[in-house]
């Protein structure tokens, strides 16, 4: 290598590293830009009313006021939402997960009359925007079945392949693994529910987690139909107790704040776990496509 | 997208059993798209000719609703404004936003999974805790916001409350909450193949070079899903009315799916709310129809890359 050749690849070198060192200083900056809010949510849940009024208003809390959570606790019944929360998408994250798996291996694996108009049927539905079905759905929960101030209307569509979104996941996913494997199955004898149970699903986890995941985020940030279905205050959700707790104290900011932090943590804790699969999901469906 | 295209075989038992099996499989499918889905549709389409509130049989009434939807309605216009107003602010803010992030974190930096994190974690805080929490930023006279104009010798703003403020306001936390595009960008990013960059760098290409001439036309297939699914999900833009404003102030938020809540399940007005529906349907069908359109003119098509 020549002496001038060297030296141009150093100053590039140099460049990069510069580069990587600008590029850093960047992503500081926004990442607290972007964790800001949180944080400015966090310290006035436990501030008193008199601190949060200061003027400068200051990033840490003098006293770390946890009784505003006690005090919150007592108006904003955040363990009974919480648990109301859970009946609904518990439920509904199993029921759609094994559902859409059981659909997503039909459109994968099998062979069978109408299948091309059936699949076209489910990938039209994909654009179909939820909204629009909602006031028909609504007659039909209520009027039809008189499931008035029920938790069903909102579990029940769960059971019936959990959204063609997930089902068109899982078949892209099954459809990347090689048919070897079920080959090898057919030859030991097993049939298409035992291949479907022992060798697709073991396989498949990952996106399983992944379409369990949306339907979690999906019921998670929902307010529009839980507000509709849902009627009386001991079966609220999280998102309608929060909305409600606002509109009783509306001028308690560290109180709302402590209600708002209280509503952020099962989320934060239910990312932290499942970190690794949520990046991958998302991966997996912008790819996919 | 081998499966579909199968060669039809001779159907024989073995077949037919598969058949079998398959349909089986797509009972929770088809109980799913007839009762959920299409039926609902047409549902949908039958109320809006009607005049139903829910106390009488419903009666046929033709156009009527849509005749009074576009002539009489007060809020229709303010509402298609709204709507739309919001959807293009955040969808080109959250599509920068996530793009550039996404560029940052595609680099070698460290502690890049706590980063992507950071970014990503308010996609899973529930929607309603955000917006109150970030209703105490905007808040008139102490909230952070205000602080930083009057440290900037600013006058104060009324964020939310105020009608020319509202929708930016609302726009930049769904800007914020744009984590899910910054990783499947992020992910595209990571495809796009390092020899072109090389290559370009060869030829003495720059940094904002390479990004217009190999980037950008790399990632048009990611851009193109990234657009579709946040054009889609902000055109029908409801929590915030729902949880903060409830439509206000003035019409200035009262977003058409909020709309169509107020008059279906505030006012019972089934059937004119259903004829709502059918017009915000055709908003979304046009604008995704015109993505799709333009699609073939802005996406880059890798020599037939099964993507």
């Amino acid at each position: 290598m020549s002496v001038a050749a060297y030296g141009r690849l150093r100053s590039k070198k140099r460049r990069n590293m510069a580069m990587n060192i600008l590029t850093f200083v960047v992503v500081v900056i926004f990442a607290m830009l972007a964790f800001f809010p949180i944080w400015w949510i966090f310290r006035t849940s436990l501030m008193s009313n008199a601190e949060i009024y200061q003027y400068p208003p200051s990033l840490i809390p003098q006293n770390w006021l946890f009784s505003n959570y006690t005090k919150t606790l007592e108006v904003f019944k955040f363990w009974k939402y919480l648990w109301n929360t859970m009946i609904i998408i518990v439920p509904s994250c199993l029921a759609g997960t094994f559902t859409a798996t059981l659909c997503g291996y039909a459109f994968a694996r099998l062979r069978f009359r109408g299948k091309r108009l059936i699949w076209t049927l489910c990938i039209g539905s994909m654009l179909l925007p939820a909204m629009v079905t909602l006031i028909p759905l609504y007659i039909g929960w209520t009027r039809g079945l008189g499931l008035n101030d029920s938790y069903l209307p909102l579990i029940l569509p769960f059971f019936c392949g959990g959204g063609a979104f997930n089902i068109f996941l899982i078949r892209q996913f099954i459809m990347s693994i090689p048919r070897e494997l079920d080959q090898a199955g057919t030859i030991d004898g097993a049939g298409y529910f035992r291949i479907l149970f022992s060798i697709i699903m073991p396989a498949i986890r990952p996106a399983m987690i992944v379409v369990a995941l949306f339907i979690f985020i999906g019921l998670w940030n929902d307010l529009l139909q839980q507000m509709i279905y849902i009627n009386s205050s001991d079966k609220f959700t999280i998102a309608l107790g929060l909305t409600n707790f606002r509109g009783q104290l509306k001028s308690d900011w560290s109180l709302t704040m402590a209600a708002t932090c209280l509503s952020f943590a099962p989320g934060v804790i239910f990312y932290l776990i499942g970190q690794r699969y949520f990046v991958e999901g998302i991966t997996l469906t912008g790819l996919k496509n | 997208m081998e499966v579909i295209n199968k060669p039809q075989k001779r159907r024989s038992r073995i077949y037919s059993s598969e058949a079998r099996v398959a349909y089986i499989c797509l009972i929770p499918a088809f109980l799913g798209l007839f009762f959920l889905t299409y039926l609902p549709l047409a549902g949908v389409v039958g109320i809006s000719l009607t005049n139903w509130t829910g106390l009488k049989s419903p009666q046929f009434v033709g156009l009527d609703n849509y005749v009074k939807l576009f002539t009489t309605d007060p809020y229709i216009k303010d509402s298609i404004i709204a709507t739309i107003y919001f959807a293009v602010l955040s969808v080109i803010g959250s599509m920068i936003y996530s793009l550039f992030i996404a560029m940052l974190l595609n680099r070698k930096i460290p502690a890049r999974g706590f980063f992507r994190a950071i970014f990503y974690v308010p996609y899973v805080l529930p929607a309603v805790a955000i917006y109150v929490g970030w209703s105490w930023l905007y808040e008139g006279n102490f909230g952070f916001f205000n602080y930083v104009l009057s440290e900037l010798g600013l006058n104060k703003i009324l964020f939310i409350a105020d009608s020319s403020y509202v929708v930016p306001s609302l726009s930049l936390i769904s800007i914020w909450l744009a984590g899910n595009l910054i990783v499947i960008f992020l992910a595209g990013l990571q495809n796009v193949p390092g020899v072109y960059h090389e290559a370009a760098e060869m030829d003495g290409a720059n940094g904002w070079k390479r990004f217009c001439h190999i980037t950008l036309p790399c990632m048009t297939p990611i851009i193109f899903y990234n657009l579709l699914l946040s054009l889609i999900a902000n055109l029908q833009v409801v929590t915030p009315a729902l949880a903060l404003t409830n439509g206000g102030p003035g019409n200035s938020t009262r977003f058409l799916t909020y709309l169509m809540y107020d008059q279906a399940f505030v006012n019972y007005k089934l059937g004119y709310a259903s004829a709502t529906t059918v017009i915000i349907f055709a908003i979304l069908a046009v604008f995704t129809v015109v993505l799709f359109k333009t699609s073939n003119f802005w996406i880059y098509n890798e020599g037939g890359d099964d993507k």
